[in-house]
């Protein structure tokens, strides 16, 4: 008998035996197969509405674009002393010119500077809306598309005009059905003349972008005062190369800004990434901790089946024995029963991972997580829960088959 | 008397100068004390002894269960004293039908899987071990039972698979450990009658015994006590003490 006929022996009858004995304690099997069941579906559920919120959330980074950078005094995410931010100079439009004519490698820019106020048309009223003054290259910057009219131009600008263009859901709210071109909505009690309104764009992180209303640079300061600090958002040419523009940057805007060269930098450079990354943080501790949950149910589980395989073993001793004089090798023996405990525990899997998906699923139905579960998570829980039961039936099953078939066969 | 043995071609198990020494709590319990005995084939041969005398340890170490603490065992010109693990299986496989006194079936499993266990494991295609097996339950005339469980079997009938599945594998020799053990007197002379048949056409059998009785029913019988040979002759003499002609052994030759 080859070697390898041998083994296609052991696994075909380890199989058959396997299989079997499952059949025959049904109840048992159910309940060994429970525990590795929660295990797995604990893990994939967790990992289902974390993936969910990580592909949602980079999703809605993706819509801030990204080949933009975003300077201001203010960074985006800081630990610290907000006050030495808040110290800091702000911007200036003569410095946004001198920005531009010095770093050729952007294609577009505008400064952007914001309050929240209430819009008005009538006895209509929009709330919590960001009045946002900006320039004509703006347009290009955000990613906004028009929908409908014009976006404001560098004459609106020059001249302050009193103009404005509405975000889709500022829009829609306060002209239902009927186009809000030429008419005037107000922002705090001042007319605005409605020359264009924005494409629908979605939220990014719990950010509504369409409730905006836009207006130029200018006439935002002449309306509501010159002390807001200004955020400056710049499109590059090439988003392979933003990191090598991002240096750039720093010099110029230092020069710019007559930072002393033995000074720290007086102001930041914001990427959407830089959000990725702190997020990649905070969630990957949440990771850590929901994965080790899962791992410690899943031991559980294990520890459930080693007992189950050493009941197995022992209620099995004369058959052991009787196989063993039969002819039947250790490493028989051995198969036999590892493929009882991995298949007890790729079943579980099986089912921990239908519940665990469909627990991920009523979660993302019934509450704003989304759940988003991938082939690979699928296929990995149904494998790692072969691996418990085979790890965990290591230690049965190498007492089967160390059993002194002499002493087996008389076992009573 | 070892050399004339040992060079005779039918010569199926030769055993020499076994001992097998255990260590219970310690203690030294030496249950074989240098046996050496030949058994050619074609044979039916009794070991007998008392409980103690070394009888069951012998038919473990015979049945290649159990390696002897030290002297040599050729079986069917194999040395399988020194045989690792696997290797022992393996003989067990094709060498040697077992017939147990509480015949130790599988439970769970029909007469016919029963039979066709040893041919499992020697790799056997399912179809040619299935006729096999239904081959060697017709030799006990058990075919009609043959998709029953053990527990729907008579001890007779059980008794009567496991000498099927014994013999399924064609191996050298039938080992029988008190097979009549667990059956009443009449089923028991049904499973003897068996053995006289099988004898007849030609298996070589070794039956393990304390019954005086049925050890003197085989032609030749060994008697053992202490871990010794202390008679070696025809089944009947040595078994019911008669006869002056038991050739007395002791240690080698």
């Amino acid at each position: 008998m080859s070697f390898r006929q041998g083994f296609r022996v052991d696994v075909l009858e380890g199989g058959r035996i396997a299989l079997f004995s499952l059949r025959a304690n049904r109840m048992r099997t159910v309940l060994t197969t429970l525990g590795i069941g929660i295990g797995v579906a604990t893990l994939l559920a967790i990992v289902g509405i974390i993936q969910g919120l990580n592909t949602s959330f980079h999703n809605q980074l993706a819509t801030l674009g990204a080949n933009t950078l975003y300077v201001s005094k203010f960074p985006w995410v800081f630990r610290g002393d907000w006050w030495l931010f808040r110290n800091r100079k702000n911007f200036t439009l003569d410095q946004v010119a001198r920005i531009r004519a010095q770093a050729p490698f952007i294609s577009a820019m505008s400064p952007a500077v914001q309050r929240v106020s209430d819009v008005a048309r009538g006895d209509a009223q929009v709330s919590s809306v960001r009045i946002t003054g900006v320039l004509e290259e703006y347009l290009a910057v955000s990613g906004y598309e028009v929908a409908s009219g014009r976006f404001l131009t560098t004459s609106d600008d020059e001249v302050t005009r009193p103009v404005a263009v509405l975000g889709a859901e500022v829009a829609s709210s306060l002209f239902p059905g009927i186009s809000p071109l030429g008419q005037t909505v107000r922002v705090d009690g001042r007319p605005f003349q409605v020359v264009g309104t924005l494409a629908k764009k979605g939220k990014v992180v719990e950010e509504n972008l369409d409730l905006v209303v836009l207006v130029p640079f200018r006439t935002f300061y002449a309306s509501f005062g010159k002390g807001r600090p200004m955020q400056i958002a710049i499109a590059v040419e090439d988003a392979g190369r933003v990191k090598q523009y991002e240096d750039q940057l720093v010099g110029i805007v230092r020069r710019v800004r007559g930072t002393p060269a033995d000074q720290p930098d007086d102001f930041s450079i914001n990427k959407p990434d830089t959000l990725a990354q702190t997020y990649e943080q905070l969630t990957r501790a949440l990771y850590g901790v929901a994965v080790g949950v899962g791992l410690i149910t899943l031991l559980v589980g294990g520890i459930g089946i080693m007992n189950i395989m050493l009941v197995s073993v022992r209620e099995r001793t004369r058959e052991i024995g009787v196989r063993r004089a039969l002819g039947a090798r250790r490493r028989t023996i051995v198969l036999q029963f590892l493929m009882e405990a991995a298949s007890v525990s790729a079943v579980g899997g099986l089912l921990g991972t239908v519940v665990g998906l469909g627990t991920a699923k009523v979660i993302s139905l019934i509450t704003p997580l989304a759940a988003d579960v991938r082939p690979e998570t699928v296929f990995s829980g149904v494998a790692f829960a072969a691996v418990v039961g085979l790890l965990f039936g290591i230690w049965p099953a190498a007492r089967a088959a160390n059993l002194d078939p002499v002493e087996a066969l008389r076992y009573e | 008397m070892s050399e004339a043995s040992g060079t005779r071609q039918s010569a199926l198990i030769q055993v020499e100068q076994l001992t097998r020494v255990f260590f219970v709590g310690g203690e030294e319990v030496r249950a074989l004390r240098g046996i050496s005995f030949g058994v050619t084939r074609g044979e039916w041969v009794a070991i007998i002894g008392q409980s103690g005398s070394g009888k069951s340890t012998l038919m473990n170490v015979l049945g290649c269960l159990d390696t002897p603490t030290s002297g040599r065992y050729l079986l069917n010109g194999k040395d399988v004293s020194r045989m690792d693990d696997d290797d022992l299986a393996v003989i067990r496989n094709v060498e040697i039908g077992f017939i147990f006194q509480t015949f130790q079936l599988l439970p769970r499993e029909t007469a016919l899987a029963n039979v066709e266990l040893p041919l499992v494991y020697r790799g056997v295609p399912a179809r040619e071990r299935r006729e096999r097996a239904k081959a060697a339950l017709d030799k006990v005339q058990l075919t009609h039972r043959m998709h029953h469980r053990p527990n729907e079997l008579s001890g007779g009938q059980r008794q009567r698979v496991a000498i099927a599945r014994a013999l399924v594998s064609e191996p050298s020799m039938l080992l029988a450990d008190e097979p009549t053990g667990n059956l009443d007197s009449a089923t028991g002379e049904e499973i003897v009658r068996l053995f006289e048949q099988l004898h007849k056409a030609g298996h070589t059998l070794v039956l393990v015994t304390h019954e005086p009785k049925l050890a003197a029913r085989c032609p030749r019988a060994i008697r053992l006590s202490d871990g010794e040979v202390v008679a070696d002759g025809p089944g009947r003499e040595v078994a019911l003490g008669t006869g002056a002609g038991v050739a007395a052994v002791t240690g080698g030759a």
